[in-house]
């Protein structure tokens, strides 16, 4: 019963703690230096501009403090991150097996998924995949395990532990109705890593992972289709 | 090269551009003899249709000679004197397989753009828009041509350049317009707008056996050339109360088939025009549908309503109890060129359709600003200017 007590506060602590500490590094450096700004023009007459000296104040507090009252009341953390879950069905007008083939060629990938590099099978079930961040600013690495696989039905695959892409999914094949082609269902669960780790990786894949996830499989559909993604990148133009 | 390049609302201006290249296997490069100006381009001109980009070249009705193809075309070879269709299909997609070819799923590169308004991506249409795939359009001396094998037809020898650059887009247009207002035998017909795809409308509907085809516009040369080349009985919607004068027309019974072929600009008169427009400049309607209720309301029961006249995005007041009720069919479209322009160039040499009197203006492109303000305010007859890109 004390123990329980005992653990139960302790988590409680850790609880606390984890509410009050609700803005990541970044925004408390940036918080920190904005409050530092304001405080430094308006110190000398602080009240020709109340305003703007309490809000330098609150800058400052949360910066150093790491606490924002403002997103304790909206009950946010900028320090949380949540899993990216993703799902896309679409149909590819060719038989089931062609679409499985390609997509199970996992050397096929980069074709049209933009954002990577090169996939390499190493064996069976494992591959390293490596990905473009974009902006430039590298490349990354993870290895994959194919998990679960039913040929001409499923691949269910997963990042290998301790990568530094943290991912799971799996396409699912089915046969479209009247037999016009083939409906691909993909889920894709991506685990964002918390803190300054990898701010690249989450640059990588946040916001844009969705979008980017839709627009690989509208290329997917294009090139297994049409033999190639349509595009006007580097058309003319009077854009100066 | 020289482009004749959208920069703003009612700002067209020639610029000098990088000459296009193959970007992928399937393209081939035109060099653009001739390229009509369309209703169309009038709603990116006037603003109407988003995601324009200051820069873009417009224009997408088309004739040329092709000068260059990638390694994946088949079918077309440098010389090759072409007509190409507006809308752009890859050919291997479900829709491009069943003959819809604007409806493609693979031709659009900001299908994903387009999916977040029509919930599923169209195809891409030269010059129109970044909605629709952003290609440069044809006003231009040369004109890069995706999925080239598909779009690009050859003109039969006997076909004259100014009938074939028709064949692009208001020809097709027309006959769709009359296809999918299921004209048969004796019916009459009523096509609101005479512009170039109106009249086109008017001819394929006779070409499919309509008895009657009654034109309606406020345009009293244009209703002259719907009388003059395309045989139709005429309305002028500001003298006269349309939807009497078409009951008196037809017995009481109301036209089998009408056909919109204005779209969202509609202009009409009193009231119903000013709500419209004050409503669209208001920004709480994108689109004016004056056309579109006035031809439900007109329509006999049973009958069917066809619009090849471009809507962009949301109507107002749209008379829903009348299509219900009367048991109404409404069919809609940008055209499926593909699926037509062999047919099309029989009918043409059979001189079931003629086409030729819409070019009233050839023109170069350096007048480009001043063509499209002819076209808008109908000025000097115009029906088309038509861009000789090398005159």
């Amino acid at each position: 019963m004390k123990t329980e007590q005992v653990t139960h506060s302790g988590k409680h602590q850790r609880k606390w703690k984890k509410e009050f500490n609700n803005v990541n590094m970044a925004e408390r450096l940036l918080s920190l230096a904005a409050g530092g700004i304001l405080l430094a023009k308006h110190y000398k007459h602080p009240l020709a501009s109340p305003l703007k000296v309490l809000t330098g104040a609150f800058l400052v507090y949360r910066g150093i403090s790491g606490n924002c009252p403002l997103y304790t009341g909206l009950d946010k953390n900028s320090n949380e991150t949540n899993a990216i879950n993703t799902r896309v069905i679409f149909t590819v007008n060719k038989p089931r097996e062609e679409v499985y083939k390609y997509w199970r060629q996992l050397e096929n990938l980069p074709f049209f998924m933009s954002h990577l590099q090169r996939v390499e099978q190493k064996n069976d079930t494992t591959s390293e995949w490596i990905a473009k961040i974009p902006g430039g600013v590298g490349t990354i690495k993870w290895n994959a395990e194919i998990v679960k696989e039913i040929p001409n039905e499923l691949i269910g695959w997963q990042s290998v532990e301790n990568s530094t892409i943290d991912n799971a999914g799996k396409v699912e094949f089915y046969d479209a109705p009247r037999g016009q082609g083939t409906v691909l269902k993909v889920i894709f669960s991506y685990h964002p890593p918390a803190g300054a780790l990898g701010e690249g990786v989450a640059k990588l894949f946040n916001p844009l992972f969705k979008t980017l996830l839709k627009e690989d499989i509208r290329a997917f559909k294009q090139v297994i289709e049409a033999g190639e993604v349509a595009t006007t990148k580097g058309q003319a133009s009077g854009r100066k | 090269m020289r482009a004749l390049c959208w920069n703003g609302v009612r700002d067209l201006r020639v610029e000098r551009v990088p000459d296009p290249e193959i970007l992928n296997p399937k393209d081939a490069i035109i060099k653009v003899t001739m390229s009509s100006v369309c209703g169309s381009d009038l709603h990116l001109i006037n603003g109407f249709v988003p995601s324009m980009r200051a820069g873009d070249i417009i224009g997408h009705e088309f004739i040329g000679e092709v000068v260059e193809t990638g390694v994946g075309v088949k079918n077309l070879k440098k010389g090759d004197r072409v007509v190409v269709v507006s809308v752009i299909g890859c050919g291997e997609c479900q829709h491009c397989k069943e003959e819809t070819w604007s409806l493609c799923d693979n031709s659009n590169p900001n299908g994903l753009l387009q999916e977040k308004i029509y919930q599923y991506p169209t195809a891409g249409i030269f010059g129109y828009s970044h909605l629709f795939g952003g290609y440069a359009g044809s006003h231009a001396e040369y004109i890069r041509v995706p999925f080239a094998d598909h779009g690009a037809f050859k003109i039969p020898e006997d076909i004259s350049d100014e009938k074939a650059v028709f064949v692009s887009d208001g020809v097709p247009t027309g006959y769709m317009a009359a296809e999918m207002a299921a004209v048969k035998p004796g019916d009459i017909v009523a096509v609101w707008g005479a512009g170039g795809v109106g009249q086109m409308a008017i001819q394929c509907a006779y070409a499919m056996g309509a008895e009657r085809v009654i034109a309606i516009d406020r345009i009293d040369y244009r209703l002259a050339y719907a009388a003059r080349y395309s045989g139709a009985d005429i309305l002028n919607y500001e003298d006269t109360d349309v939807l009497e004068e078409l009951k008196e027309a037809t017995g009481g019974r109301g036209p089998d088939c009408c056909i919109d072929a204005v779209g969202m600009e509609a202009h009409t008169t009193g009231i119903e025009h000013i709500y419209d427009k004050t409503k669209q400049l208001l920004r709480l309607e994108s689109d004016r549908a004056a056309v579109l209720r006035q031809a439900i309301m007109a329509c006999r029961k049973g009958g069917t309503v066809s619009v090849v006249g471009v809507y962009a995005g949301l109507v107002d007041k749209i008379p829903m109890g009348l299509f219900m009720n009367k048991g109404l069919t409404i069919r809609g479209g940008q055209m499926h060129g593909q699926r037509y322009v062999p047919m099309l160039f029989d009918l043409i040499r059979r001189e079931i359709i003629n086409p030729e009197f819409l070019l009233t203006h050839p023109v170069s492109l350096e007048v480009g600003q001043n063509a499209y303000e002819m076209f808008n305010n109908k000025t000097n007859k115009c029906m088309r200017a038509v861009f000789k890109p090398f005159n």
